[in-house]
């Protein structure tokens, strides 16, 4: 087993060799190692430079990021729900866990009836790391968008929303046949502006 | 030799007599005769069997709505796409836009709160009008008055029935009384028109099958009476 590449592991399968040490390292070293993980996809589904293997990485799929990403996206659109809407935070905070995971249920489950063969897994892990520009911008709006006029709060969302479709859309059109890209591209795109939406008016 | 519970009956000399059939363990899954067809997704993909060039010809067909062409656009292919992301996109329309409305007439604009309930409304009311009541009426048509259209095919043409509304809903955002009546009116027509040249063939049989035009008139009125006057009702500051 290599070592060497410890501290830096460059792909999936080196991480996998690292699991056999589990059960004798610190809860930080595990931690550590999963945020790691995590950012590593990230990295790979957001940079498109970085999908040289025209997306097999994404076989290894994971939900930890897509929780941690909604987790975080809930709390901050529903950290000032009083003061800007009539419901509740806890209100707000059900309505944008449940928006995210239906709407990639929903999502992965339009492309699989229009003939698209993924794995539906594979398919929700990559919609929900692509949520984290939503997430960017929904905590650029919510610290300064007090402050700016409505039409320079649209620039970061115009820009997020922009980002977390392109990377999501390659992967969703790479699906299904020819004709039916725009079928299986749309869903995406709705979902993603659902989501702006709501981090445009927190 | 010890005998763990075989089958077979043994002579004297352990030797299998009168040999029992031998129970065969096979592991191939079969497939699962499956009790509930319309539960699974495969069920389903016939209804998604269409490409973008169908969608866009089956919204043309709506929107220009006083040509009977819906059925030759369909065929024998109802599709589920459209009533689903057409409904879907409404429900974003109305969320945002209603609350959008509002926003424009608020004074004060600072201290303006946003109605989440807008989108559990939107919800009920857009899925209920895509989905529930085409299904009753579709049911109503095909077993009570004998239609030779489908389920799915009443499914599919109120789906599509809706798509006139994505641009009346958007208009309906600008915050005058008078211009939203006349953009929502211009919906009901579209709409109502679009279902009632559709299904005249059915209609026209006998006495009976006119009568579907009520429910299918009234459910379409009561539909922009919801919208006027939940989302896009107009609440003008009372100066006392």
């Amino acid at each position: 087993m290599d070592y060497t590449n410890q501290k830096n592991p460059q792909n999936y399968s080196q991480m996998e060799d690292l699991k056999t040490l589990d059960l004798e390292e610190s809860v930080s070293e595990t931690i550590m190692r999963d945020l790691k993980m995590i950012a590593y996809k990230l990295k790979y589904v957001l940079i498109p430079k970085e999908q040289e293997d025209n997306g097999k990485e994404l076989r290894n799929w994971d939900l930890w990021g897509p929780l941690i990403f909604c987790l975080a996206l809930a709390m901050t659109l529903s950290f000032k729900a009083d003061s800007t809407t009539n419901s509740s935070k806890s209100d707000v905070f059900a309505i944008i866990f449940v928006l995210i995971w239906v709407g990639a249920f929903v999502v992965t489950l339009n492309a699989q009836l229009l003939g698209g063969k993924v794995s539906f897994f594979q398919s929700v892990c990559l919609l929900g790391y692509c949520v984290f520009p939503i997430n960017i911008e929904a905590i650029i709006i919510a610290f300064v968008g007090s402050y700016l006029p409505f039409v320079v709060k649209l620039i970061p969302v115009i820009i997020c929303f922009a980002w977390s479709a392109y990377s999501s859309v390659g992967f969703m059109a790479s699906l299904v046949p020819p004709h039916k890209k725009k079928l299986a591209v749309y869903p995406v795109f709705l979902f993603y502006l659902f989501l702006s939406w709501f981090s445009l008016i927190v | 030799m010890q005998n763990f519970g075989s089958n077979n009956e043994l002579d004297e000399k352990g030797h299998v007599l009168n040999e029992q059939p031998k129970i065969k363990v096979k592991f191939e899954p079969k497939p699962k005769p499956s009790k509930c067809p319309i539960c699974t997704i495969e069920y389903y993909q016939q209804f998604f069997n269409i490409e973008q060039r169908d969608v866009y010809m089956r919204i043309r067909c709506s929107i220009l709505s006083w040509k009977p062409e819906f059925h030759q656009c369909v065929g024998k292919n109802p599709d589920l796409w459209g009533p689903l992301w057409i409904s879907t996109t409404i429900i974003f329309i109305l969320f945002a836009g209603g609350n959008l409305s509002r926003f424009l007439l608020e004074e004060d604009k600072k201290h303006f709160k946003y109605e989440y309930n807008y989108m559990y409304v939107a919800v009920l009311i857009v899925y209920a009008m895509a989905f529930i009541i085409p299904i009753i009426l579709g049911v109503i048509m095909k077993y009570i008055l004998k239609s030779e259209l489908g389920v799915f095919d009443i499914v599919c043409m109120y789906g599509y029935s809706l798509s006139a509304y994505i641009f009346v809903l958007i208009l309906c955002i600008i915050p005058y009384n008078e211009a939203q009546w006349f953009f929502l009116m211009c919906g009901l027509a579209n709409s109502t028109i679009f279902l009632l040249v559709n299904l005249w063939d059915f209609m026209k049989k006998n006495k009976q099958t006119v009568l579907i035009a009520i429910p299918i008139i009234s459910f379409n009125v009561a539909l922009i009476l919801c919208f006027k006057f939940y989302f896009f009702r107009l609440i003008y500051a009372v100066d006392d």
